[in-house]
């Protein structure tokens, strides 16, 4: 295998992975029947608040969990804004976003007397994993392993979440609820708890995808999720709203991402043009994927 | 007899409209038995079993269930009283497989989280069978026919072993086998000891499925009976508070023979389609006349109607509408021209469910309403408020038009073309899933129109309203016209008659509209 290949390939499943985070718990709110726009936000909110409570903290996983919470919070802000107070949901979401980007700086400054780039020194290096069955596979194990725990992590989420939607009656409900909301209603269900448990879920999920940029940066930077939280939007309807698809969907854009990275280093291009490939990448895949379902609709 | 059910002084009153939907109304049920609940659309029947199965919250009244005094809050707890509902639209997840469908709520488990799909599967096996359904509970639901939809519905319910079954209007989307079929399964279930309410406007299947019927007026119970001491006349007397007959007063007919609308030769081929959905079809509507148009369903009536109403460009021949070529226009171009049409399909052609009753009817007249290119409030106000009292509407300016009744979506919908008319009108299936009142409105409005000059175009598969109102009745038969009937020859003919023309097994010699 060509020796480039492989370094790609290895930094496209660690940059898939926020991705594959975060368009899981949106994939949570998107079968219940609302297109929960506030990736961006949620991501952005843990990613600084989990970097800035391990700081303080000085323990990793405390400050993940308290990073996790802070956007459970906000989610719980938008879902009871959306479904008990009634607001249009996009509106409330895009606020989220909003919100998630100012509150973040504000408190960067107010905290670090700084509004741009924090560097946290005290910081340890994001725990990698080094499973030595895999190691010795060969190409298979040169790409999989030596991630940090995140991706893993991202991985059994993604099994537990398939199990979730199409085993457990929860998962059942929470689909009925975006396909037929009546159905539920006339069953005697709430269709708003189903909602706003699916936006828990998408606070939890786009915590931890955040969460990894930051901590595996050591630093925060200003909106450093720069968009991650719309393609994860995307990778939920390219990976057909299919927990498999989610897998294959992020992973195209992770591979986008890491050439881009390769070709700024390998090629002399300008870089604004190389940095542009992940954008260019989700049009392309965008209406390449919109005329295929209306192909496969126009079939059935 | 101990009653399965009791309610009594049930009122209740839509604050947004101040409209009291049921004033104190008493309804008992004995166990076993099969309970019409009859009524005109907007009596009130639907609002009286929502308050049973905990849709909607009642202002007074009680109800008891087996003796108990009970207060129904949700229909979760509907049906742990053993009372269940099935909704006039299917409350069903397509891509849901029957068992699904069926469990969905009430979910087998295994061990403490996973849900028992294998499990599911055999216990709506086991109720399916038991009560001799033809449905598979493994199938997609989404790939079921409407029967077999129902029977999934009901299946839901008895899965939650209810003791009372309500079903809204189940047989308005059935056909005549589906509902002989539906019929037996409900005796059954009434000899198990399940009680039914049906909720119907509809004689016939009064008499053919009830032991006893209710009868509801404007919010009130108006009488209660054993169904074999009384007759149709008199439970239609009640419904509607007077006698009435589908014959409606007119002028005679005087063929004024002034042709407003002609098709020459017009045909209609779709691409990959071997076979015209409209082959040749030539005739003349006249002013001053109503012509029918009768056929069984999917031999160009619905096609005729499309490229009236300017949805379905023609392949071939010429529309001629006062002597100028309309065929190449859209529908905006032809209701520049004076189109008039009251389409089939009220709900998603004819109205725009979420704006309002006004908005609804001004949506084809903006400019007539428009000062500076700003809407005068008062003067559209105005206009609304005197349509609906003209066509006696139940509903005010600002209500979104898909909280009213059908009844009342199509009177809207008739005062806006009414208004529009110019010379021609054309009615498709108006009075489809209408009950009589609203129906015979609806007639006497076309007649009216007749009178004053319009030639009305009625497309119906309803035979009975076609030989009731047409001066002239064209028959359709796959695309073509088989046969013209007016003057004696229509006064003449018999049902059977035209099912013979209908069905393709006679056809008059060069059939000239």
């Amino acid at each position: 295998m060509n020796p480039v290949a492989i370094p790609v390939l290895h930094s496209a499943v660690a940059i898939m992975t926020p991705l594959l985070l975060a368009s899981m718990g949106g994939l949570f709110t998107e079968l219940s029947g609302m297109l929960n726009i506030a990736l961006e936000g949620l991501m952005l909110m843990g990613a600084f608040a989990s970097i800035v409570f391990t700081h303080f903290t000085g323990n990793m996983v405390v400050g993940i969990a308290l990073g996790v919470l802070a956007s459970m919070l906000l989610a719980a802000i938008l879902g009871t804004v959306t479904l008990h107070l009634k607001s249009n949901v996009f509106i409330t979401a895009l606020a989220a976003n909003l919100f998630a980007s100012g509150l973040t700086v504000v408190l960067s400054f107010k905290l670090f007397g700084n509004k741009g780039v924090v560097v946290f020194n005290d910081i340890g290096r994001l725990p990698r994993l080094d499973i030595p069955a895999l190691a010795k596979i060969p190409v298979f194990g040169d790409i999989f392993i030596g991630h940090n725990i995140f991706v893993y992590l991202s991985w059994v989420l993604l099994a537990l979440c398939a199990w979730v939607l199409y085993r457990t009656p929860f998962g059942f409900r929470l689909r009925a609820t975006g396909i037929h909301e009546q159905a539920m209603v006339s069953l005697g269900m709430r269709p708003s708890r189903y909602r706003f448990i699916a936006f828990l879920v998408s606070g939890f999920t786009c915590a931890l995808g955040g969460a990894m940029l930051t901590l595996n940066l050591g630093a925060f930077v200003p909106n450093i999720t720069s968009g991650k939280g719309w393609i994860a939007l995307v990778v939920i309807f390219l990976g057909q709203k299919k927990p498999i698809g989610l897998l294959f969907a992020a992973l195209v854009f992770g591979f986008a991402d890491a050439f881009s990275n390769y070709a700024q280093g390998a090629w002399n291009v300008p870089a604004d043009f190389i940095l542009a490939i992940p954008y260019v990448f989700t049009l392309v895949a965008m209406v390449l994927f919109s005329i295929y379902t209306s192909r496969k609709n126009r079939v059935e | 007899m101990e009653h399965a059910l009791e309610m009594r002084g049930i009122v209740k009153i839509y604050t947004e409209t101040g409209l009291r939907a049921n004033d104190g109304v008493d309804l008992t049920l004995n166990k076993g038995q099969i309970l019409c609940l009859a009524g005109e659309n907007g009596a009130g029947k639907t609002t009286l079993m929502k308050v049973l199965y905990g849709l909607e919250k009642p202002d007074a009244g009680t109800i008891s269930v087996m003796g108990k005094p009970v207060s129904i809050t949700s229909p979760l707890q509907a049906n742990r009283l053993g009372i269940g509902m099935v909704h006039q639209h299917f409350m069903l997840v397509d891509d849901f497989t029957v068992a699904q469908n069926v469990t969905l709520g009430k979910e087998p488990l295994k061990g403490r989280f996973s849900y028992d799909l294998k499990g599911a599967d055999e216990a709506v096996d086991a109720v399916i069978r038991r009560h001799r359904f033809s449905i598979d509970a493994t199938k997609r639901v989404g790939s079921l026919t409407v029967g077999q939809k129902q029977q999934v519905e009901i299946v839901k319910m008895l899965y939650r072993d209810v003791d009372i079954l309500i079903l809204d209007e189940p047989t308005a989307v059935l056909t005549e086998q589906e509902i002989e079929s539906l019929f037996i399964t409900l005796r059954a279930l009434a000899e198990h000891g399940t009680s039914l309410i049906l909720i119907t406007h509809k004689l016939h299947e009064i008499t053919a499925i009830s032991d006893r019927v209710a009868i509801m007026r404007q919010g009130a119970m108006v009488g209660d009976f054993p169904t074999d001491s009384v007759d149709g006349k008199q439970i239609s007397r009640l419904m509607m508070g007077q006698s009435v007959s589908l014959v409606v007063d007119r002028l005679p007919y005087t063929p004024v023979q002034h042709p407003v609308l002609r098709f020459d030769n017009v045909s209609v081929l779709k691409r990959n389609q071997q076979r015209p959905l409209l082959d040749g079809v030539s005739f003349a509507a006249r002013s001053g006349e109503i012509l029918g148009f009768a056929g069984v369903g999917g031999n160009g009536l619905g096609v005729l109607e499309a490229v009236l109403g300017g949805f379905l460009p023609i392949s071939s021949g010429a529309i001629v509408h006062k002597d100028e070529d309309i065929s190449r226009l859209d529908s905006h171009a032809l209701r520049k021209r004076g189109l008039a049409y009251v389409p089939a399909d009220r709900l998603q052609v004819g109205s725009a469910l979420k704006a309002t009753v006004s908005e609804n009817l001004i949506v084809d007249a903006r400019n007539e309403f428009t000062r500076h290119g700003v809407m005068q409030r008062k003067k559209i106000e105005a206009h609304t408020q005197s349509l609906l009292k003209t066509y006696s509407v139940k509903g005010s300016p600002s209500m979104p038009i898909g909280t009213l009744s059908g009844g009342n979506i199509q009177k809207v919908i008739l005062a806006r073309e009414i208004t529009q008319y110019q010379d021609y009108i054309v009615f498709s299936e108006p009075t489809w899933g209408l009950d009589i009142a609203s129906s015979r409105f609806v007639y006497e409005r076309m007649v009216q129109l007749r009178d004053e000059g319009a030639a009305v175009l009625l497309i119906s598969s309803n035979l009975d309203e076609i030989l009731a109102v047409s001066d002239r009745v064209i028959v359709m038969y796959r695309g073509t016209i088989v046969a013209v009937l007016e003057a004696e020859e229509l006064r003449q003919v018999t049902k059977e008659d035209m099912g013979a023309y209908m069905l393709g097994l006679r056809q008059q010699e060069a059939p000239h509209g």
